[in-house]
C-alpha cells in the first residue's frame, strides 16, 4: 500500500490488517497532510513553505498494556502489525481492561467557504503582506511577526470493534505579533485566530492586526504591576485560560484514576464553587478550534458537565480511564498526529454564563485590577499561573491606569472557591497555538467564559 | 539516504540544499509505578531549499520519493521569498565528535525495562506513598545535508535517555512532584538522577512559610538551565538583526558580571545535542558566546550571519520540514570556585529554587521573568529547612547576571545545558 492509494483503499487495507490481529483490541490511524505556511517579519519574508507528510500508527491492547508502532512509510503496515503483536505478547502490564464501544462507520468533512487548496499562494501572500503592513505602521513598532498556516488532512481510523471513519479536515489561521521598542524598553503583543474551515478564517482580520500593534505601543510605557494580593475582574479570554489551565487539566482522568488522594479531591459530588459555577468540555461544538467529530480512539464526544452548580460532576476520559473509574467515556482521547499515542485531552472548555453584569463586578472590585487577554498558562495540578496581556487598576467602577507584566498565580480549588461573581457575556477563543501535554503540542483547543470576579489573587512582581 | 534532486530542476536554481532525516526510537512509559506502554517509532523526511534569482523558497515531504515534487513546489513559491545573497558551504573537512555510542539494533529491551523497574523500586523504598512515572527512550538515526556547492555530509547519532517524576499528594491536596532526567549518546545509568530526586523529595516534606521581600536566591542547575533560555534568545543573530535583543550593538562590551562565561559546544562528546556540522553544512566549532561577561559572538545561521556581516557560527538548526534558524547546541556555563554547600552556608535567609511554573510567559525579551515556584526550599542560616510554596519570584535575569552572581564549582547537565548552581544575592519574592 502506498501514498498513491485512495483514502478508501487505504481504510480498507487498515481494516483488513487490524481485523487479522488476534488480540483483545487493536486500532490503526493514518493521516495524509498538505500544508502551507507564510511568516513575515518587519520588512522581510521570514519563511514561506509548502509541503506534505504522511504518517500512521497501530496500537494494540494486550496483556494489560499498550503496544504502539508509528511510521511514515505506509508500505509495510502488515509486517509492523505482526512485530507489534509479538512484542505485546512479551509484556505484562496491569491495566484491567478498556471501555468497549459500539462501532461507528462514518465520513466527516470540514465545509470551508473557500477551500485553501483552491486559493493561490499569491493571494495568501498578499493578504499577509497587508496585515503585516498594518502591524508595522506605528513608528514605535520595531519588528513584527505575521504568520499564516493552512493544512488539509485526510484522517483515517479503524478498530477491531468495526469502527471505520474518515475525516477530511481543513484548518486555517493567522497570528500577529507586534514588538514595540523605545530605548531599552521592548514590548510584544500578540493576537491569533484559527479554526476548522477555509481561507475565509484568515480574511477580515485587519482590526486584530491594528489591535496587536496598538496594544504593543500602549503597553510600552505602562508600569509593571506591583506584586501582591488583589481582587481581580478577569475578561472572557483570561477566564478561558484559567479554566483550561487550572481546572481542565485537573479533570483529565489519567491524572486521577490510580491516585487515591486525587480521586478524593476530584470525587463527583464534592462542592468546589458557588451555585452559579458550571464548567463544560464539549468536543462536538462545530466551528470551534477544539472540535472533533470523533476522538482518536473512535469515541464520539459530547458535552461533559465537569462542574454543575458548583459541584464536581464528571471527568474527561479515554477508553482506559473510563473503564478503570467505571464512568461513561467522554471522547477525550486525542493525539497530536497519527504517529502519536492518544492521551486524555480537553477540547472546547468553558465556564457557562452566570447572573452578573460586568458593571456590577467593577463596582464590587474597588481598588482591584481588571485583567485581560492571555499570553499563556501552566499548571502543576495544584497551583497554576497564567499571564495576562495587560491589567488596569479599577477606580470608581471603571478600568483605569494601564499595567503590563501581569502574572496571576494561585491554588486551583481556593481560586474556584474565591470566584465571587460570574458574568453573562461568555465568549470562546482559539488560535494557531494550542495546548501542550506529555510532549504533544500544540493541540488545537478552544476555551472561554464570561467575565469573572475572583477574590484574593496572588500577582507576581516587585512588592507594592 | 539519496538526496540528489533532478538535474532539470537544479538548473533553475542559483543554489539549493536538501536535508534528509530518518530515525527510529523505542519509548517505554511506566505510569504510576508500573509498565504502561512500549512503542516503536519511525520517522523520515526530506526538505529542500532553493534560491531562484536570489529569492529563497522551501518545501518538504514525508518521504524521499517526493523530492522532485517538493523541489518543484519550492521553485514555484521562491519568487515570494526573501532576497538572500549568501553562499552555501562547499566541500570541507568537518570535525569528528562521538555521537553514536549505542546501537538501537543491538539494544535488548529486557535490561532497559528491568533497570527502570529497579529505579522505581528504589524510589518507592524511600517513599512508599510516591507515584513514579518514568519514560525511557533509546533510538538512533541519521542526518544528511547535500547542496549544490558540493557539500554532501552525513552522520549517524544515537540517543539514550530517561525522565523520572515522583509525585506525592498529601491528604489536603498539597502536591509534591519532583522530576529528574538524564540523556546521552550511549546507554545511561539512572543512579545520579535518582540520588538527586531523593535528595529533593527528602527536603520537601515539611512546608515552611517565608515572608515576601528581596532575598538571596540559589537556583539549582536544573532551574538555572531553564532560565538560560531567556539569555539564549537575546544572543541569537536573528534577535539582534530584528533589533529586539538588548545586546544588539554590544559585541565586545561587558554586559554581565565577570563570573559569567557562556559557551556553545556542538563538539561535546556523548551529548545528544552535538553535531559535526550544522543543518546547513557549516562545520561545527566550540566558541565562547559570553566570555567573562563580554559578548564575543552571536549564535547564527547562514542567513542571519550574512545579514549582520559576521562569520557563520555553525548554529543553523532545523528539522526536515522547516527552514534553518539560529539555535544553541550544548550551552555550557562556566563554574565558579566554591561548591554548592559553601554557597548555601553563606545565606542567612533565602530560597533554593528547583522548578518553576509559567517561566516563559513573561516579557523575556528584556530579561524580565516572573514565575510561581513549583519546587523551592527555604534556606535559614545556611541550612535547607523545608519547602516553600504558593509564592512567586520575579526579576530581570540580565540585571541579576550583571550584578554579583556567584556560580558553584559543580555542574550538572540538563538537556542541552551544562549548568552550575547560581546564587543571586537579591531577587523579588512574593508570597
Amino acid at each position: 500500500m502506498t501514498i498513491n492509494a485512495t483514502p478508501r483503499e487505504l481504510l480498507l487495507h487498515l481494516q483488513s490488517v487490524v481485523g487479522s490481529l488476534p488480540c483483545k483490541y487493536a486500532e490503526a490511524r493514518v493521516a495524509l497532510n498538505e500544508s502551507t505556511g507564510i511568516a513575515l517579519s518587519g520588512d522581510e519574508v521570514d519563511s514561506i513553505s509548502s509541503g506534505d507528510s504522511c504518517g500512521g500508527s497501530i496500537r494494540i491492547f494486550n496483556r494489560g498494556a499498550w503496544s504502539f508502532a508509528s511510521f511514515n512509510d505506509l508500505s509495510g503496515i502488515p509486517s509492523r502489525a505482526g512485530a507489534l503483536l509479538r512484542r505485546s505478547a512479551m509484556l505484562a502490564g496491569t491495566a484491567p481492561g478498556i471501555f468497549r464501544s459500539k462501532p461507528v462507520v462514518a465520513h466527516f468533512a470540514t465545509r470551508p467557504a473557500r477551500a485553501c487548496g483552491l486559493v493561490s499562494f499569491d493571494e495568501k501572500f498578499g493578504l499577509m503582506r497587508r496585515y503585516n503592513g498594518i502591524l508595522k505602521k506605528p513608528s514605535l513598532v520595531q519588528t513584527t511577526r505575521s504568520m499564516y498556516r493552512d493544512s488539509r488532512t485526510f484522517k483515517l481510523y479503524c478498530n477491531t470493534e468495526g469502527t471505520a471513519v474518515s475525516y477530511e479536515r481543513s484548518f486555517c489561521g493567522v497570528s500577529f505579533t507586534a514588538i514595540a521598542k523605545d530605548g531599552s524598553l521592548i514590548q510584544p503583543f500578540s493576537e491569533s485566530a484559527a479554526g476548522f474551515g477555509g481561507f475565509e478564517l484568515a480574511q477580515g482580520r485587519e482590526e486584530m492586526a491594528e489591535r496587536a500593534a496598538g496594544m504593543a505601543v500602549d503597553l510600552l510605557h505602562a508600569e509593571p504591576v506591583p506584586g501582591g494580593t488583589y481582587d481581580v475582574v478577569i475578561d472572557p479570554h483570561l477566564a478561558g485560560v484559567f479554566i483550561h489551565e487550572a481546572f481542565g487539566h485537573l479533570s483529565e482522568a489519567d491524572f486521577i484514576y490510580e491516585n487515591d488522594r486525587m480521586k478524593e479531591l476530584m470525587a463527583n459530588g464534592r462542592r468546589v464553587g458557588g451555585e452559579s459555577l458550571c464548567i463544560i468540555d464539549d468536543g462536538s461544538l462545530e466551528g470551534l478550534t477544539g472540535y472533533i467529530p470523533i476522538d482518536d480512539e473512535g469515541i464520539v464526544p459530547g458535552p461533559a458537565h465537569l462542574v454543575k452548580n458548583g459541584v464536581l460532576n464528571a471527568h474527561l476520559h479515554s477508553r482506559e480511564t473510563a473503564y478503570r473509574m467505571d464512568e461513561a467515556p467522554t471522547g477525550n482521547a486525542r493525539a497530536i498526529s497519527a504517529t502519536a499515542q492518544p492521551i486524555v485531552r480537553m477540547t472546547n472548555t468553558y465556564i457557562e454564563n452566570g447572573p452578573d453584569s460586568l458593571e456590577a463586578m467593577l463596582d464590587e472590585a474597588q481598588g482591584g485590577l481588571y485583567v485581560a487577554d492571555a499570553l499563556g498558562g501552566q499548571t502543576n495540578l495544584e497551583m497554576f499561573t497564567f499571564s495576562a496581556g495587560y491589567g488596569r487598576e479599577i477606580k470608581n467602577g471603571r478600568p483605569g491606569k494601564l499595567y503590563r507584566d501581569v502574572m496571576l498565580s494561585g491554588n486551583t480549588f481556593q481560586t474556584l472557591a474565591d470566584i465571587a461573581m460570574i458574568g453573562n457575556d461568555r465568549a470562546m477563543f482559539g488560535g494557531l497555538g494550542g495546548c501542550g501535554k506529555k510532549g504533544q503540542s500544540p493541540l488545537p483547543v478552544s476555551f472561554g467564559g464570561p467575565h469573572l470576579l475572583i477574590k484574593n489573587v496572588l500577582i507576581g512582581g516587585r512588592n507594592r | 539516504m539519496i538526496l540528489k534532486p533532478p538535474a532539470s530542476l537544479c538548473k533553475k536554481c542559483r543554489w539549493y540544499d536538501v536535508i534528509g532525516t530518518a530515525g527510529r526510537s523505542i519509548p517505554v512509559f511506566f505510569r504510576n509505578n508500573r509498565l504502561y506502554s512500549i512503542a516503536d517509532k519511525e520517522t523520515s523526511g526530506v526538505g529542500v531549499r532553493v534560491n531562484v534569482d536570489g529569492k529563497v523558497g522551501f518545501s518538504y515531504t514525508g518521504g524521499d520519493k517526493g523530492l522532485k515534487t517538493a523541489m518543484k513546489r519550492a521553485i514555484e513559491i521562491a519568487p515570494f521569498g526573501e532576497y538572500e545573497d549568501y553562499s552555501l558551504p562547499p566541500v570541507s573537512d568537518t570535525p569528528s565528535v562521538a555521537l553514536d555510542a549505542g546501537k538501537l539494533e543491538e539494544t535488548d529491551s529486557a535490561p532497559v525495562l528491568s533497570a527502570a523497574e529497579e529505579t522505581i523500586a528504589r524510589i518507592l523504598a524511600a517513599f512508599p506513598e510516591a507515584q513514579v512515572d518514568m519514560s525511557v527512550s533509546y533510538g538512533s538515526g541519521g542526518r544528511r545535508i547535500f547542496n549544490s556547492e558540493g557539500f554532501n555530509g552525513a552522520y549517524r547519532h544515537s540517543s539514550f535517555g530517561a525522565g523520572i517524576t515522583a509525585t506525592i499528594v498529601a491528604p489536603d491536596g498539597v502536591r509534591l512532584s519532583v522530576s529528574e532526567g538524564v540523556s546521552s549518546c550511549g546507554p545511561v545509568s539512572y543512579d545520579a538522577a535518582v540520588e538527586r530526586l531523593l535528595w529533593k523529595l527528602e527536603r520537601a516534606c515539611d512546608v515552611r512559610r517565608l515572608a515576601g521581600g528581596v532575598l538571596p536566591v540559589i537556583c539549582t542547575p536544573k532551574a538555572f538551565a531553564s532560565l538560560l533560555g531567556i539569555v539564549a534568545s537575546g544572543l541569537s543573530a536573528r534577535s539582534v538583526f530584528k533589533g529586539i535583543s538588548p545586546f544588539a550593538g554590544k559585541l565586545g562590551q561587558r554586559v554581565f558580571n565577570e563570573s559569567f562565561t557562556l559557551t556553545d559546544d556542538p563538539l561535546a562528546d556523548g551529548s545528544v545535542y552535538s553535531y559535526p556540522f550544522d543543518d546547513e553544512g557549516v562545520p561545527a566549532r566550540t566558541k565562547n558566546i559570553i566570555d567573562r561577561g563580554i559578548v564575543t559572538e552571536w549564535i547564527s545561521s547562514l542567513k542571519y550571519a550574512a545579514r549582520l556581516g559576521v562569520r557563520p557560527s555553525g548554529n543553523g538548526s532545523r528539522g526536515h520540514s522547516s527552514l534553518p534558524e539560529p539555535s544553541f547546541s550544548n550551552i555550557v556555563v562556566g563554574g565558579g570556585d566554591d561548591d554548592f554547600n559553601t554557597l548555601c552556608a553563606g545565606v542567612r535567609s533565602g530560597v533554593l529554587v528547583d522548578q518553576f511554573i509559567g517561566l516563559g510567559q513573561s516579557n523575556t525579551l528584556t530579561g524580565e521573568f516572573k514565575a510561581n515556584l513549583d519546587l523551592a526550599y527555604v534556606i535559614e542560616n545556611g541550612e535547607i529547612t523545608g519547602r516553600v510554596k504558593d509564592c512567586m519570584l520575579s526579576g530581570n535575569l540580565f540585571e541579576l547576571l550583571a550584578a554579583d552572581s556567584v556560580f558553584s564549582s559543580e555542574r550538572i547537565r540538563y538537556g542541552a545545558a551544562l549548568a552550575p548552581f547560581a546564587l543571586f544575592p537579591a531577587v523579588h519574592f512574593t508570597s
